[in-house]
């Protein structure tokens, strides 16, 4: 059976890898340094070399390059590109006034990104243009409770980190499609889980997975992350041996009180070595991209990244990469059940045309019951039905925010919780970094030192 | 609305609290693995809360998480000196707000690892 087709059709590759073809383009005059979002408080909350990475690499295929005007608006009005395919955030390369006269570049032009001072990549330059007020551009990007009322409950504002890179753009964007012109190398722990499209593709063929669910993943792994692992490969209908989990860290600067990085990827990768997942039928890989928390905005783009990986399900539990209360915490089954008319999208995106072929597996949330001596599921909640658990006791639900609380105050969480050898992992950065999750100084060490190096 | 703040219980804390009346009332968390003092939290203490810990959130069960370790020993600390989980142990606490806070914001860079 051949690996389910990429987004749009065609995997994008625009990574230049012959030396000599590549040593030509770093001599190009006309260059620009690729520079982090800032907060309001001078954290940076995104870079966008990641975004250049995951186009480049075909994660987010069929998208070349940072998006021109119109292609911004097509989003924002139906989440669809100017070739007709469904895509979800504008992809935008924002600089300053003063830096791109610096730079000179113009339309028609090729514009050298360097990245700590070095050639990174070619931005093939089609439009310059001038963004419009960025407080209404994140509005139109994530929606508000009078235009998106079946999904988003409150109005967005500066503690949503994903409308606040929005946000905090720069007034000019330049567009067009992007090469990476010197691939990077990979940091240690990040090389071992840099598995871009291509490859993921060879992995699976090489596998034999049929069935291959893919899990997206912010998180170091509780115990109710993997049953839910677990059991969408028995909804998706899995035919052990010849299916798998595909874990897909996004990795990028994140908001603080997540997971640190590092500890995202070996807590994941624990569960695995420590054979709670057969090591063959589980992988783990990343992602590279600052997170917008767009709920079920950020879950088509995990539709998108997933498919071109080569997964064919992808599955969605309770409050999808969402934070706070902005979004309705079904926000994703909604889209995957019925579409989201209010943003263009009038079916789920896997039955509507140039939409995706990747399969949802939506799933509700399980949670320990200390009668049973095992985890219960409860279902979702949809209008008037409420989750229930499935069996008669009161259940316990793992909450993250307590499962923070125990780690903080010094205390390893039960092994009902939490995998002993996954808490190791958490302690093993924390040791490297004074503190279990992200802070604004991890966050500048890791702009200082990002996952590569050139 | 009443929300709660969930006390971690561990050997060191459980003997101090051991013959208080509260003691009976301390939930047994996942088959007994973890112990947890639930204190009720009203509307205008948690917003209070709310707001000196920018960290601080409400999580689905209606708990107040995300609470700095410094806010929770010292809410500890104010159930044993007034022998009560009612409003006189956060009125106890709020008796050293600024320090707590000044505490909290040290302890967002730097908690030494177990």
């Amino acid at each position: 059976m051949p690996v389910i087709e990429p987004h749009g059709g065609r995997l994008v590759y625009n990574v230049v890898e012959d030396l000599d073809k590549a040593r030509s383009y770093w001599e190009i005059p006309t260059r620009l340094e690729i520079k982090p979002t800032l907060g309001p408080d001078g954290a940076p909350i995104r870079n966008p070399y990641r975004e250049i990475m995951s186009i480049a690499y075909g994660f987010f295929s069929p998208l070349e390059g940072f998006m021109p005007w119109n292609e911004v608006e097509s989003v924002v009005r139906e989440r669809r590109l100017l070739s007709g395919w469904l895509f979800p955030f504008p992809i935008i390369f924002d600089v300053a006034e003063e830096e791109l006269k610096a730079s000179g570049a113009k339309p028609g032009d090729d514009l050298l990104l360097t990245l700590k001072g070095r050639p990174f990549a070619v931005l093939k330059v089609e439009e310059v243009y001038k963004l419009p007020d960025r407080r209404e551009l994140a509005d139109a990007v994530f929606g508000t409770p009078e235009r998106n009322g079946e999904v988003v409950k409150k109005r967005f504002d500066e503690k949503h980190p994903g409308w606040l890179i929005y946000r905090s753009l720069k007034p000019l964007a330049v567009a067009g499609k992007v090469s990476v012109v010197n691939p990077p190398k990979f940091r240690d722990p990040y090389v071992r889980f840099w598995l871009p499209p291509a490859a993921s593709r060879r992995l699976i063929e090489a596998k034999g997975w049929k069935i291959v669910v893919a899990h997206q993943t912010r998180n170091v792994p509780h115990v109710g992350h993997e049953m839910l692992m677990k059991r969408a490969m028995f909804v998706a209908g899995g035919d052990r041996p010849g299916d798998a989990v595909l874990v897909n860290a996004i990795i990028g600067a994140k908001r603080p009180g997540d997971y640190v990085d590092e500890a995202i990827l070996e807590g994941h990768e624990a569960l695995n070595t420590a054979g709670y997942f057969h090591h063959n039928r589980h992988v783990v890989t990343m992602t590279l991209w600052d997170m917008r928390y767009g709920n079920p905005l950020e879950s088509l783009l995990h539709g998108v990244i997933r498919q071109n990986m080569g997964a064919t399900h992808h599955m969605f539990g309770r409050d999808h990469a969402a934070t706070g209360d902005y979004y309705d915490p079904y926000a994703t089954q909604y889209l995957w059940t019925r579409g989201l008319p209010s943003y263009g999208i009038d079916a789920p995106p896997h039955e509507v045309d140039k939409g995706l072929r990747i399969k949802p597996v939506n799933m509700g949330e399980f949670a320990y019951c200390p009668k049973c001596g095992e985890y219960t599921y409860l279902g979702m909640s949809y209008g008037d039905v409420k989750e229930a658990p499935l069996c008669g006791h009161p259940p316990e639900r793992i909450s993250g925010s307590f499962l923070r609380g125990l780690i903080i105050e010094g205390l390893r969480p039960p092994k009902v919780v939490m995998r002993p050898e996954v808490y190791d992992v958490i302690v093993k950065w924390w040791r490297v970094y004074g503190y279990p999750f992200v802070t604004d100084k991890y966050l500048k060490v890791k702009e200082e030192t990002l996952e590569v190096e050139l | 609305m009443t929300y709660k703040i969930g006390l971690l219980i561990d050997d060191k804390r459980y003997e101090a609290i051991k013959d208080l009346p509260f003691a009976s009332q301390l939930k047994a968390m996942f088959g007994g693995e973890v112990r947890i003092l639930e204190i009720e939290v009203d509307e205008e203490t948690a917003k209070r809360i709310l707001q000196a810990f920018p960290s601080a959130r409400v999580d689905a069960r209606g708990y107040l998480e995300d609470l700095p370790v410094a806010f929770k020993r010292a809410l500890f600390e104010a159930v044993v000196k007034t022998r009560s989980i009612g409003k006189e142990a956060f009125e106890e606490v709020f008796k050293n707000l600024d320090t707590i806070v000044e505490l909290a914001r040290k302890e967002k860079e730097y908690v030494p690892p177990p």
